[in-house]
Formats: C-alpha cells, structure tokens, sequence
C-alpha cells in the first residue's frame, strides 16, 4: 500500500486540518474524516539547518512548509538543489528520523 | 481586584553558572529579599522549564522553600516553555489582586549549560509539535529561519537589519554587568569584513551564529506586594498596571499569514487596554530577541510601529539606548542571555530597574512606563506585561 499523510477533514465544514486537533478550528465541530494528503503542492518557505540533532547523520538539513494542492499545508524535509519560494513540490513518505531502532516516517518534498 | 506593587528585585549573571538549580533560584530571591527588608513571603511561584530534563530537579518551588527556609509558605513551579517568567509573574499577580496573599515571590530559573548545545537545543525543541514537526528535526532556529526568508521577502528585512538587532543589543549589554555576552561586535565583524563569514557562519539560513541567542543558566526574581505593603517599604514605588497573554496554532505551518504573530499582538492589546495606556506612552520595552527577526516583528505586533516598518525605526535609531523608544536595553536575550525559564522575569527586572532610575550607565532618562514581551514556543503563548512607576 502507498503510504500518505492523513489529513483530518472536518465533517461539517470541509475543514482539512494537520496535524489532526480534537475540535475544529473554524467550527468547534468534533467530527473528522481521514483523508489521504495530496502529493502535489508550493513550496512557502525553507531553510538549510546546520548541526542539527544527533538522530540526523548529515551536517545541513534541509526544512521546509509546504501548501498541498488542497490548501493543507505541511512541515516537512525538503531535497531540492536549489529551492526558491513558490516552487512546485512533490511530497513522498519517507524515513525522516531515526533514533537507535525507531524509525519515524514523515514527509519529503521534491521538485515537482 | 488589587492593585500590585513590584517591592523587591534580584537577579544573578546570565551566563554560565557552576551551581545547582535550586542556588541559581535562591541567590536572585535573597537579594530581592533584602531589597525590600522583608523576610517572609506568603507564597513563592517558580519558573522553570528545563529542570526535570536537563538537572534531574522537578518541583524546584519546593525546594527553593526548602533552601530559603521559607516553610510553611505555599509554593508552586511554573512551566509555561520561554514564557514562564513572564506567566509566574501573572500567578503572583492574580494571588496578590484578588486578595488572597499580600507578599509574593516570583523567582525565574534555569541552568542549561549543564547539558551541551545540542542537547540544549533539542531540549527546546520539545515545544514544538512532536508528530508534524519534531520528527523532521525542526528546532526553533529553524523555525525561526523560515519565517525570517518569508519576512524579508514580504517586508525588505536585510541581513544587515538583523546584524543591526545584534550590534545594538551587544552594545547594551557592555553595559549591564549582568548580561551574559560582553562582546562588542561590528558590521564589519559579522557581515561585511574579511573574516566575517567566519566570525558569523550560518545556523538556519538566513539566519547567522550572531542572530541566535546564547544558552545562558540565570536566574531572576521580583517581591509582588499590595498597595498597603508597598507604602510601607522605602523603594520606588512601580506598579505591576498590565498583563495579557494570548496563544495561536501549535504549529507554524497552520497560521494563516506565517509572518504574523498574532498571539504577540492580542497580547500586548490585552495588556495595554488593562494598564489603560497606549503603545506610544512606551518609555522602554524589554522584547524577545531569541532570534534577531523577533525584536523587529514583535516591535510592530505590540504596536510600537506599522507592520513591516520596524527594520526602519531600527534603522534610524529610534529603537537604541538613545533613541526615542530603546529597546533591550539590558542586552536582550540575544546578549543578556536566555535562561529559558528565568527570561520572563528577568524582562521585569530590567524595567524595574530603569523605572527605578537605577540602571547606571544604560538608563534611560524619565522612564515613567515599561513594557515587557515574553515569547513562548515560535509564538503560541506570549505574555506580556507593563509597569508604571508612581
Ligand atoms: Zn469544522
């Protein structure tokens, strides 16, 4: 199975939220469907990290936000050469981190 | 309700304290303690955010009562991230206001340098969310370093307005023997010199080494009052006249317009509007500079100037110890330091002090009203205060 990031979609009023909150932030409805993110989407803004964490073997990483094509946006790390603001993206589930035997999967966004 | 007195103040050097947490607690609150002549408080609230993570120390109120011997007073820690300075001295207000006590200490406290930077900056970076962020090793620089490209891009704020942040608040700190950087620095040092590239490399693009806070351990503590306690003790009489507190999204990506801070500016309204003053009766403003960029913006969010006209006032020196509204003139956090916990209340001391007229060499003259931004997480729970002095 393709693996996506869940979005939350409010029942009452299409609302996508990410990461997902108990009550909507629009209309305080408590309902929500899970929806599968889209790939697709702007780059907002970025920056190249140095020294980061010890879980990250690289010495510059690479963060981004991102708006997908449904308006949703996301954090996310970024393999792009040369990124510029407002440049289309593609995100793709990949391993993110890695603390001793725990792997955590996250977004990573591409040129488009 | 009450009105509330700041009576007694103490602070230690912001720097690197080789003590235990509970001493870097206790030494600020002595002093403040003798500032006053009083020996007993009815309470004590504590600030802290690191203690159980980076000193193996929880319920560090408990323990200040203990080393104060302060018993049977009440006692509670106070985590509220980077704004818990500032959101202890609300506890101590309310408690004073509403009448159920009439002597409280708030003392700020944190000691970071214990663990090394990384550490540091990754024990920080808890306050961020931990599935749509944490995981992809964002920490406030780098949060910090996005909103800065958006900011520059929308507003026409320079690297060299963030240096202009930096000179300023290092140049402020020469002259407070309590701020943790005593380095002045240049344009030429850190932008436009042969070797400043290396002097001031880059951390979280564009940001610079010298547009980062250091890690400082310090402490800080103010004595609150009532007016009927506070007639009696031979101090300047500064009055505790506002507090506002706003909050917003947990993560950066969801604010509608990334380069507001709309938490800062509901805050500072909220505040105005309860000491019933106006941005522009501002006389001197402790901001919070963890990042150079936040002065700027959060200079414009309290109202002090037009969104995107804060590089500007800064520019023409409106902003420094001389200038019409100086701004950090303790330093900042940037050279002041930043003891996460402490900040908040070591914000109110360096008004107290200039309300007081006692702040040497960096006074700034007939400072009547002060005003105080405690920043906490990038901007989702700010507090802030202002004092007048009577
Ligand atoms: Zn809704």
């Amino acid at each position: 199975m393709k693996k996506s990031i869940l979005g939350y979609k409010c029942k009452k009023c299409a609302t996508i939220h990410y990461p997902n909150r108990a009550i909507c932030r629009k209309c305080r409805n408590e309902e929500f469907d899970v929806v599968s993110l889209p790939e697709d989407g702007k780059l907002l803004t970025f920056t190249h990290l140095h020294n980061p964490s010890g879980d990250f073997e690289v010495a510059i990483l690479d963060l981004g936000i991102v708006e997908l094509s449904n308006g949703c946006r996301l954090t996310g790390q970024m393999k792009i050469e040369k990124p510029v603001i407002g440049m289309k993206i593609k995100s793709q589930i990949e391993v993110v981190r890695q603390s001793g035997y725990k792997k955590f999967y996250g977004a990573v966004f591409y040129k488009a | 309700m009450r009105d509330v007195y700041v009576i007694g103040t103490g602070i230690t050097k912001f720097s690197r304290l080789e003590y235990p947490l509970v001493e870097i607690a206790a030494y600020p609150a002595i002093m403040a303690m003798k500032d006053c002549g009083l020996s007993k408080v009815d309470h004590v609230y504590v600030a802290n955010m690191g203690g159980s993570r980076l000193n193996h120390q929880t319920s560090l109120a408990s323990a200040l009562i203990d080393h104060l011997s302060l018993y049977p007073s009440g006692a509670d820690s106070i985590e509220n991230g980077p704004a818990s300075g500032a959101s202890a001295i609300k506890e101590g207000y309310q408690a004073i206001a509403s009448g159920m006590h009439d002597v409280v200490m708030v003392v700020g406290a944190e000691r970071m340098r214990e663990a090394n930077n990384l550490e540091a900056t990754d024990f920080v970076a808890s306050l961020a969310h931990p599935l749509a962020e944490q995981i992809y090793g964002v920490t406030l620089p780098s949060l910090a370093g996005m909103f800065t490209r958006l900011y520059m891009k929308k507003y026409g704020v320079t690297s060299r307005h963030l240096a202009m942040v930096a000179i300023k608040n290092h140049t402020n700190a020469l002259k407070n023997p309590f701020a943790h950087l005593h380095a002045p620095i240049t344009m030429d040092g850190i932008m436009d010199g042969p070797d400043a590239m290396n002097n001031n490399p880059m951390i979280a693009d564009p940001l610079r080494f010298f547009d980062m806070c250091p890690v400082s351990d310090g402490g800080a503590c103010i004595i609150l009052a009532s007016a009927e306690v506070a007639k009696k003790i031979k101090r300047p009489k500064i009055r505790l006249a506002g507090i506002g507190q706003a909050t917003d999204t947990h993560c950066v990506h969801e604010r509608e317009d990334p380069t507001d801070l709309l938490a800062v500016k509901e805050a500072a309204r909220r505040c105005f509007q309860m000491a019933k003053i106006k941005p522009k009766d501002v006389d001197v403003a402790e901001l919070h500079d963890a990042f150079t960029i936040l002065e700027i913006v959060e200079s414009e969010e309290v109202g002090f100037f037009k969104k995107g006209e804060g590089h500007l006032a800064l520019e023409s020196g409106y902003t420094a110890l001389n200038g019409k509204l100086p701004i950090n003139t303790s330093g900042g956090l940037k050279a002041k330091g930043h003891p996460v916990g402490a900040t908040g209340v070591g914000q109110a001391h360096e008004i107290v002090t200039q309300l007081r007229g006692e702040a040497g060499e960096r006074q700034v003259k007939n400072a009547k009203t002060g005003f105080t931004c405690n920043f906490g997480g990038f901007g989702n729970n700010v507090v802030t205060l202002t004092f007048v002095k009577e």
